[in-house]
């Protein structure tokens, strides 16, 4: 084919250049033919060795001495494109004021003389900017915020600038050791985590549950059953119902090297997972709700808090803040997932756990006040104002350890799920979320929870097959 | 066959009439679509070689100013009192030389470049032929350590080496055009000149693009956008269904390449084996879709127009009105409303406290979405047939009713079938639109329920939607393009051979 | 006419069957209009929803208020001493009224220039004969029928080489260069006009521009507002263009592109739902106006074009 190809296109050029001869003026001044000169590469994906001994890699970024080293570098990048920074920065809607506040701080604080610094903020949805910025790399924002799980995709693309020793250096010593982690794809680091608010546990109405009632699913469904109200776990949902299959050991990851997803939900332990689903679903509308509808599952949870139809909610903290307003904070309360029964035996529930975390685009014109910039945007600082305007946990060591976030019953939660739960950002793929290992829970609601047996091997069986070829036509 | 013999028919004749007009027409419609199919090409290389006609005859034939045409455009025209014209000529022979050579010829050799070096997801680099461009990044470190892509500015981007492969090809294909039309005009300025007669002058022939040749004046700005926004494209997209283009091989730099016909088998062999039959399931799912959305539509539309336009009804302004409304909210607002009213947890469940699965189960959803396209649609149809309904001659009801035909009688032996054979191609124009009826899907179930079944896609998912997803959010850019090319054809073979076999294109025939 | 009782005679009988049949036909047709109305109904009740909240439970609201509509053009917010204020009118989340102009503006020029451009082909094709014209016409067939969106990708990069991207000149351009290929119904409608009368303004020397402008196009009245208004209509319903088309700055957007944002992402639905639902009762208003206006030229039109194919 290649040949054929090459032998046609051969025949067109010659075609065209005998035309240009015979037209007169000699057009053969480009030499013409298809030859072409391949421009080597530096292939050196890995940015440790070439770099060592430079003395930037220790600069304290925290330091009142980095400033002036960065406002420097700045007016360097800035001179570029006389004297004018401009910078287009993608958060959520709710983070607009946050950053609006936190970017006025940088440009005061870095801004050297002679430079203007101009930022515009756009929102684009934590969940979608991965997708945005690889529709038109070039043209979306210099710094984003998103999902870990979006990294994979984003460095397969090579859409996002990877980070060298310094900024490296900077957050791994602020942050924990597995917020650090879900930055790197295949050993090249990427991005600034941000908060590790992007799992999921329990928030419950303190007036319908005791804390006692929490470690049993069967005793929350039975006594918000005898309420006529809820507890609300989107079954559907394979963010969500990955946990069943994670309790009952079967696991998921992603081989970033030969791209290769792989899931074992198609084994005993999976089949022991989906006939829990089931045991679950006999109670639908009695005790147990599986179905945000149409509108979004935070909608959905504060309005079921509001008008009594739920008394529990397994979601995550971006539904705090509604929940808090609609029944007052005095009830909410926060938890670990329960245990559910697996077989007769109880299981504690898992769940995934996710990072927000920050990029830079590869082809900003500014890389180093970007960096800087979503540097800035991640520490400790930003992260604690954060915290105090949307209730996101942070991820920075000494932010943890502010006051106002120990107290917060999301943090423990989280840090009581911790030990269930499974990073999402190391094992989830490019096109994890567009397969549908949701479809079990699905068929499992439809069924009212009497799915039979072989129905349930049969789903799993295929949709495991769906995941770990859905990578195939990427894998050329 | 008139149609007043059809109508007096019975029922049951008039059916087998159809079925057996249905069944011989077939025969003709598609060796009728071959001969459309069989008339382009003729027609496209007729013109090349009319063009060519003579081309060599022309030369020998011609003086000194004619040959020189051959070499130095316009030189025939100069030299035989056509200097305007001439020098017009010459015009487009400078300019297409300066921008082949400054432009043109640098795309042309890159887009079919050898022995490139590409580092993939891994930092694994490999020599690749038959690449699409040919400057791949090239990195190094600045004083912070941070890697950074020296040559920003001066990286190829595949799109572009194909985007301005293409508009040379069509450049190149106007100019040879114009090339030949100049010896032809060189060597007919001659032979006017030789008979005596003087050629046009300038004015004369400006004059001529207001009269004679009025069309060309009107067809250029509609083509030129044509070409540019809709030819052009469509050829880009039909090479890169050649091509290994995917969302990896988006960024600047970052190149893509040729691959054969690999992505054509691919459709038919998408992710796992039970997915391997997206296509087919997602055609199938199209093809009834469509067949329900257009005659659904189609049949309500004349009955609500019937009912209306019957003549005791008062008050036909306010009917008429009242069901234009929703045809006049823009769709995307009633479709979006629709979604919200049908959904869990929403309007109309919310309002009853049920949860019906409008939206969420296969089956329901399906039916769904062709209800909803019932509300959508039935007002335009409605529209336009009422003014059909008007122009039935009135003595063919007279007729009827002497003969004693009630009023369904009436509507299935003559109302019927006088709209059915006046609006057959708007039906056919209606079920490619529904082939490509966008909206209605994408808007109101997104193409979900999702299913373990479909290759990223969902249910309700038609080509057209899938197309979409794999170009938006999938960033399979190769395969969408497999697929536009599909419907395209699927379209294409479907309504010529309609057309065919409808009477009006008879009629186009016998007019032209 | 062998029956004596009058009460019982066909044609009493007929009245009498005919009366039934109207009821029936009045009954079916109230009851149509109500399902026909009731989503409209449904949306216009619902801007005017005082609670806030993306979930309503009854169709009537139980708070009035015009809130809905007001927070389309003025948003509020708090500032860092948690006072409400207003959001300066360039940094508004949804800057409802920019999406108007940038609507209006786009559909005026894409209205006036694929006006033209149909005219112009339609005219070419229905009145003129020419060598290659029944290749243009098999050729314009042919490209109508490859998928509208298929080839978004190079539009794009298309329009990035011309430096067009996020230009509302750009998406002016997308909405009409294409609009040659429509000519089907202006054509149905050039080929009712009488042959006739270009003959006859032939005969008195009047060139085939002037026949255009000053014959033809003047009698083309409802053709024109035809086109016009259907090719005014667009812009305001496409999302497809617009939301590939245009950044994330949401001065930039049309309504359609806009109020898909709205409640496209679960973080807006709560807050934006209601107000979604004013800002489309805002522009259902004109262009309904415009349908109900040009029902009588778009019946004309389309069947006019239909039965010529």
């Amino acid at each position: 084919m290649v040949s054929k190809t090459k032998r046609v296109l051969a025949l067109v050029l010659t075609a065209m250049i005998s035309a240009s001869a015979l037209a007169g003026c000699g057009g053969g001044s480009s030499g013409g033919g298809s030859t072409t000169t391949s421009t080597p590469t530096n292939s050196t994906a890995n940015n440790t060795a070439s770099n060592s001994g430079n003395q930037a890699a220790e600069l304290d970024l925290d330091s009142d001495s980095s400033v002036d080293i960065i406002k420097e570098r700045i007016k360097k990048e800035a001179e570029t494109s006389g004297g004018e920074i401009k910078l287009e920065v993608w958060c959520s809607g709710d983070d607009k004021k946050f950053e609006t506040t936190r970017i006025k701080a940088f440009k005061d604080k870095y801004t050297p003389d002679g430079v203007k610094i101009v930022v515009n903020i756009s929102a684009v949805g934590e969940d979608k900017v991965g997708g945005k910025v690889l529709e038109k790399p070039e043209e979306a924002a210099d710094v984003f915020n998103f999902a870990d799980d979006q990294l994979t995709g984003l460095a397969e693309s090579k859409a996002i600038a990877d980070l060298g020793d310094m900024f490296q250096n900077n957050i791994k010593k602020n942050n924990t050791e597995e917020s650090v982690s879900v930055c790197s794809v295949n050993d090249v680091f990427y991005a600034f985590p941000r908060t590790s608010d992007n799992g999921y546990f329990m928030y419950y109405d303190k007036r319908d549950l005791d804390e006692a009632d929490l470690d049993d699913m069967d005793t929350i469904i039975s006594k918000l059953g005898a309420k006529n109200k809820n507890i609300y776990l989107p079954l559907g949902n394979a963010w969500y119902n990955c946990g069943f299959f994670f309790a009952a050991g079967c696991d998921i990851s992603y081989d970033a090297k030969t791209k290769q997803q792989t899931a074992t939900f198609n084994t005993p332990e999976g089949y022991k997972a989906a006939r829990a689903m089931n045991h679950l679903a006999l109670n639908l509308h009695k005790g147990f709700e599986c179905d945000a509808g149409s509108l979004g599952d935070n909608v959905f949870v504060a309005d079921g808090f509001k008008n009594g139809t739920l008394g529990a909610a397994v979601i995550g903290t971006w539904a705090g803040p509604d929940i808090k307003k609609n029944i007052g904070a005095e009830y909410v309360g926060a938890a670990k997932l329960p245990k559910v029964d697996m077989d007769g035996e109880k299981v504690q529930l898992h769940s995934f756990s996710g990072y927000k975390i920050v990029g830079v685009n590869k082809f900003t014109k500014y890389p180093i006040t970007s960096k800087v910039l979503a540097y800035f945007l991640t520490n400790k600082e930003s992260q604690l104002e954060r915290y105090k305007t949307r209730g996101l946990i942070p991820t920075n060591k000494e932010a943890l350890e502010d006051s106002d976030v120990k107290a917060d019953p999301a943090l423990k939660a989280i840090q009581d799920q911790k030990e269930f739960s499974h990073p999402q950002g190391a094992s989830v793929g490019t096109s994890f979320w567009s397969c549908s290992p949701g479809t079990i829970g699905t068929k499992i609601k439809d069924a009212e929870g009497n799915l039979p047996e072989d129905k349930i091997e049969e789903i799993l069986n295929s949709v495991v097959a769906q995941i770990e070829s859905s990578n195939k036509s990427n894998a050329t | 066959m008139d149609y007043l013999d059809y109508v007096q028919m019975t029922k049951g004749q008039q059916i087998s009439y159809n079925i057996k007009s249905f069944f011989t027409g077939i025969p003709g419609a598609i060796a009728g679509f071959f001969q459309v199919v069989a008339n382009v090409i003729k027609g496209f290389f007729g013109w090349i070689g009319n063009g060519f006609k003579g081309y060599g005859q022309r030369f020998s034939d011609g003086d000194t100013g004619t040959k020189l045409s051959y070499v130095i455009m316009g030189a025939g025209n100069m030299m035989h009192k056509q200097l305007g014209k001439g020098l017009v000529f010459l015009a487009v022979e400078v300019l297409y030389i300066m921008y082949m050579v400054n432009f043109g010829m640098t795309y042309v050799s890159k887009i079919y470049s050898d022995n490139v070096t590409i580092t993939d997801s891994n930092g694994v680099t490999a020599v690749h032929y038959g690449v699409i461009g040919s400057n791949t990044p090239v990195y190094g470190y600045d004083d912070f350590g941070e890697k950074t892509l020296l040559n920003r500015d001066n990286l190829d981007t595949s799109n572009n080496v194909l985007l301005f492969f293409v508009v040379t090809l069509l450049i190149t294909i106007a100019f040879f055009a114009l090339y030949i039309a100049n010896t032809k005009s060189a060597y007919e300025t001659e032979q006017l000149i030789k008979a005596g007669k003087t050629p046009m002058t300038g004015i004369e022939e400006i004059k001529d693009y207001f009269d004679e040749r009025f069309h060309v004046t009107l067809l250029t700005i509609p083509v030129l956008g044509l070409l540019a926004f809709t030819v052009v494209p469509i050829i880009f997209t039909v090479f890169i269904a050649f091509t290994n283009y995917t969302r990896e091989r988006i960024a600047p730099g970052e190149l893509y390449w040729w691959v054969g016909f690999q992505n054509f088998a691919e459709v038919f062999n998408t992710g796992s084996a039970e997915q391997s039959a997206t296509f087919g399931k997602i055609l199938s799912w199209t093809l009834i879709w469509a067949f329900f959305a257009t005659f659904s539509n189609f049949i309500l539309g004349i009955i609500l127009a019937l009912m209306i336009n019957k003549k005791e009804i008062k008050f036909k302004a306010f009917w008429r009105t009242l069901f234009i409304i929703t045809a006049a909210v823009p769709q995307f607002v009633t479709l979006l409303l629709m979604k919200m009213l049908l959904g869990q947890g929403t309007g109309l469940n919310a309002m009853m406290g049920t949860t019906y699965p409008f939206l969420t189960d296969a089956t329901w959803a399906k039916c769904t979405v062709i209800i909803v396209n019932i509300w959508v649609g039935v007002p335009f149809t409605m529209l336009s047939t009422s003014g059909i309904l008007m122009n039935i001659p009135e003595d063919l009801y007279e007729s009827a009713r002497i003969d004693g035909a009630n009023a369904v009688q009436q509507f299935t032996k003559i109302t019927f079938p006088y709209i059915f054979f006046v609006l057959t191609p708007y039906l056919i124009s209606s079920f490619v639109g529904n082939i490509n009826n966008f909206n209605v899907i994408y808007f109101l179930t997104g193409g979900g329920p999702e299913s373990h079944l479909y290759y990223k896609s969902g249910e309700t998912d038609l080509l057209v939607t899938w197309l979409y997803k794999l170009t938006v959010s999938e960033g399979d850019y190769k395969l969408a393009a497999v697929i536009g090319i599909f419907v395209f054809l699927i379209c294409a073979i479907g309504s010529l051979i309609a057309f065919n076999m409808s009477k009006a294109s008879k009629n186009e025939e016998e007019f032209s | 006419m062998n029956t004596t009782n009058f009460q019982n005679s066909p044609q009493a009988g007929y009245a009498a069957k005919r009366k039934a049949a109207n009821t029936a036909i009045y009954i079916i047709l109230a009851v149509l209009g109500v399902i026909w109305l009731f989503p409209i109904i449904w949306l216009i009740l619902t801007s005017f929803d005082g609670e806030t909240g993306a979930v309503t439970r009854s169709l009537i609201p139980t708070n009035w208020s015009f809130n809905n509509y007001i927070k389309l053009f003025v948003q509020y917010e708090t500032d860092a001493n948690g006072n409400e204020v207003q959001v300066a009118a360039d940094a508004m989340q949804f800057p409802y009224m920019q999406w108007i102009l940038n609507t209006l503006f786009v559909a005026v020029c894409s209205c006036v220039i694929s006006t033209l451009l149909v005219l112009m082909v339609s005219y070419t094709f229905s009145r003129l004969r020419f060598k290659s014209r029944k290749t243009f016409l098999n050729m314009g067939l042919i490209l109508g029928m490859f998928p509208g969106f298929m080839s978004m990708v190079a539009v794009y990069a298309i329009m990035k080489v011309l430096g067009l991207t996020n230009s509302l000149i750009g998406l002016i351009i997308v909405y009409s260069a294409g609009a040659g290929l429509g000519y089907q119904v202006a054509k149905g409608f050039f080929d009712t006009i009488p042959h006739a009368l270009d003959e006859a303004a032939k005969i008195d020397g009047a060139t085939r521009h002037q026949i255009f402008w000053q014959i033809i196009l003047p009698l083309s009245k409802p053709i024109i507002v035809y086109t016009a208004l259907t090719t005014f209509m667009g812009p305001w319903g496409d999302y497809i263009f617009v939301s590939y088309f245009m950044d994330q700055n949401p001065y930039g957007w049309t309504v359609a592109r806009g109020l898909y944002e709205m409640i496209d992402n679960k973080e807006n639905i709560n807050e934006w739902f209601k107000p979604f639902c004013a800002g489309a009762v805002i522009i259902a208003i004109p262009i309904t106006t415009l349908f109900l206006i040009m029902q009588r030229f778009y019946v004309g039109g389309m069947t006019g074009g239909a039965v010529k194919g």
